[in-house]
């Protein structure tokens, strides 16, 4: 049987890791609902992406904040050390996957007067219905230190990641219509937001991998033959 | 004033100065300062051990004295319980007041003052006796009129010691290991009912295990009673402490070496963000 020598230590550690997984639930909902309000217009739910993030913002400074106190004062090691190493990384990578679905949120904001192309709004919805898994996929791994599974993200990223190449021929045949044009060329943006936030989930993923075996590995990505859709 | 020997809690007045702390004042939940030093100055004969030192110490926290050798950190230690009056040549200056009570005053009873103001020292030194010996050994001589066995039990079981020594209570206590030994200085430290614990180098001569088992129990122990411990280990001071003092050594004409405080604040801010550049320097193992 073995005793914990250090039980005031690993409290604070699996502390910190709930909050950071409690950050990751909140940024994949916020993905889903910048989506959404993208494709529904609604401004409610830009309002609300926006008002998370600012609570994101919150939970990843106090996440810096006890990160430091913990390795100053503690000295992880061993697995205690990559857990940390593996924490500081998602932290700002849910950061900034947040900071994404602002962007999209934004963007519907600024586009809500504009005309709209129903086919650039259909594979965008495709590229959120895609990311929303990836994420989910990815944070599921890390908290059961799934280091098998996670190596099924760079799959799952393929289709986004052609979705996003394609996405300049939908918006190049907006060209005859002016304000559909404008309207198009922010979606660009849109599922460029959404094809980071697709690798990010990866790199999440690669954070699993090294957590659990100590290796600093880099999940192969699309090649650049697939065909665009 | 004198200290008396009664039970019960200590009564402390709130209104006591919480000291100069920079930028730690704002914290809302400041404990109350048990010890408050003011210029203090220790000589050992014509030898300046220790300058004009202004230190509070606060109740139920854990604070840790560090430094490099010849600071002054063990002498600071032993000045809270007037152990440095068993030194030949030794005279302390400055104010020492313990719940604001002088603690050098003409009325106040040194033995007093130690059964208040228990020691744990570097290596442990349980007495040639039974591990029940040791636990009663110092209630019965400041005249405990309970029931020992119920009293050993507690004690024992505070320190962390019950489970492993319950059904070997006559054994001697020289037979333990040496991280049970020291469990067992620190029960027996805690039997005579003390308000604080005054920890020299507790875990300098234990392994690691047994040293975090010290450290889980100081952690425990300072819901009832205020640490205060003298460390050379630096981790071990940001893992265990609320507080920590940073202590340095001034070397004078003579080659004397005079210690000082250098930086007091809480062990959050001194490992993170020391105040001084001195203090970062020796943290960071920049130091000499």
């Amino acid at each position: 049987m073995t005793t914990d020598q250090r039980p005031e230590f690993h409290a604070a550690l699996n502390s910190l890791e709930e909050t950071t997984m409690d950050m990751a639930d909140r940024v994949e909902k916020m993905v889903g609902i910048a989506v959404m309000a993208l494709v529904t217009s609604d401004d409610a739910l830009v309002s609300q992406v926006i008002s998370t993030d600012d609570t994101v913002d919150e939970v990843y400074m106090d996440i810096r904040s006890r990160w430091m106190q913990i390795m100053a004062r503690q000295q992880p090691v061993g697995r205690d050390l990559r857990m940390m190493a593996a924490i500081l990384e998602l932290n700002n990578t849910l950061e900034r996957m947040g900071d994404q679905a602002v962007n999209i949120a934004k963007i519907a904001r600024a586009t809500a007067g504009l005309p709209r192309e129903e086919t650039i709004l259909a594979k965008l919805a495709e590229m959120g219905d895609l990311v929303k898994p990836m994420i989910r996929t990815a944070i599921d791994c890390f908290v059961r230190r799934d280091a098998d599974e996670c190596l099924l993200l760079p799959a799952m990223d393929v289709p986004v990641d052609v979705l996003n190449r394609g996405m300049w021929k939908h918006v190049v045949a907006c060209g005859h219509d002016q304000p559909l044009l404008e309207w198009a060329t922010r979606m660009v943006l849109v599922s460029r937001a959404l094809e980071r936030v697709g690798d990010q989930a990866v790199d999440i993923g690669e954070q699993v991998a090294f957590l659990m075996t100590g290796d600093h590995q880099e999940f192969t990505r699309v090649p650049d033959n697939v065909p665009d859709l | 004033m004198s200290i008396r020997l009664e039970s019960g809690p200590v009564v402390v007045d709130s209104a006591v100065s919480t000291g100069a702390m920079s930028r730690s004042d704002a914290s809302p939940e400041v404990a109350p300062v048990i010890f408050d030093i003011k210029g203090l100055n220790v000589f050992y004969r014509d030898f300046h051990a220790v300058a004009d030192t202004d230190l509070d110490i606060h109740q139920n926290e854990i604070t840790a004295l560090i430094g490099p050798s010849g600071c002054g950190k063990s002498t600071v230690l032993r000045c809270l319980n007037r152990m440095n009056d068993l030194i030949d040549g030794a005279r302390v200056e400055g104010d020492v007041l313990y719940h604001g009570i002088d603690l050098y005053g003409p009325a106040v009873d040194a033995v007093e003052v130690r059964r208040r103001i228990g020691m744990v020292f570097q290596k442990p030194n349980p007495f040639p006796k039974s591990i029940y010996e040791n636990i009663v050994f110092g209630p019965k001589v400041a005249g405990w009129k309970g029931n020992l066995d119920e009293l050993v039990e507690e004690t024992l079981r505070r320190a962390a010691l019950w489970d492993e020594v319950k059904d070997k209570l006559d054994d001697s206590a020289l037979d333990l290991s040496g991280g049970q030994q020291q469990r067992l200085c620190i029960a027996r430290a805690i039997a005579t009912s003390p308000d604080v614990v005054l920890m020299d180098e507790p875990c300098s001569a234990l392994d690691p295990i047994a040293t975090y088992r010290i450290e889980t129990l100081m952690r425990e122990l300072k819901e009832r009673y205020t640490i205060v411990v003298v460390t050379h280990n630096m981790q071990q001071a940001a893992r265990v402490s609320d507080r920590t003092a940073f202590f340095s050594v001034d070397v004078g004409e003579n080659a004397q070496r005079t210690g000082r405080l250098v930086e007091y604040d809480f062990t959050d801010q001194v490992f993170t963000t020391p105040s001084l550049r001195e203090t970062e320097d020796y943290i960071t193992g920049r130091f000499g």
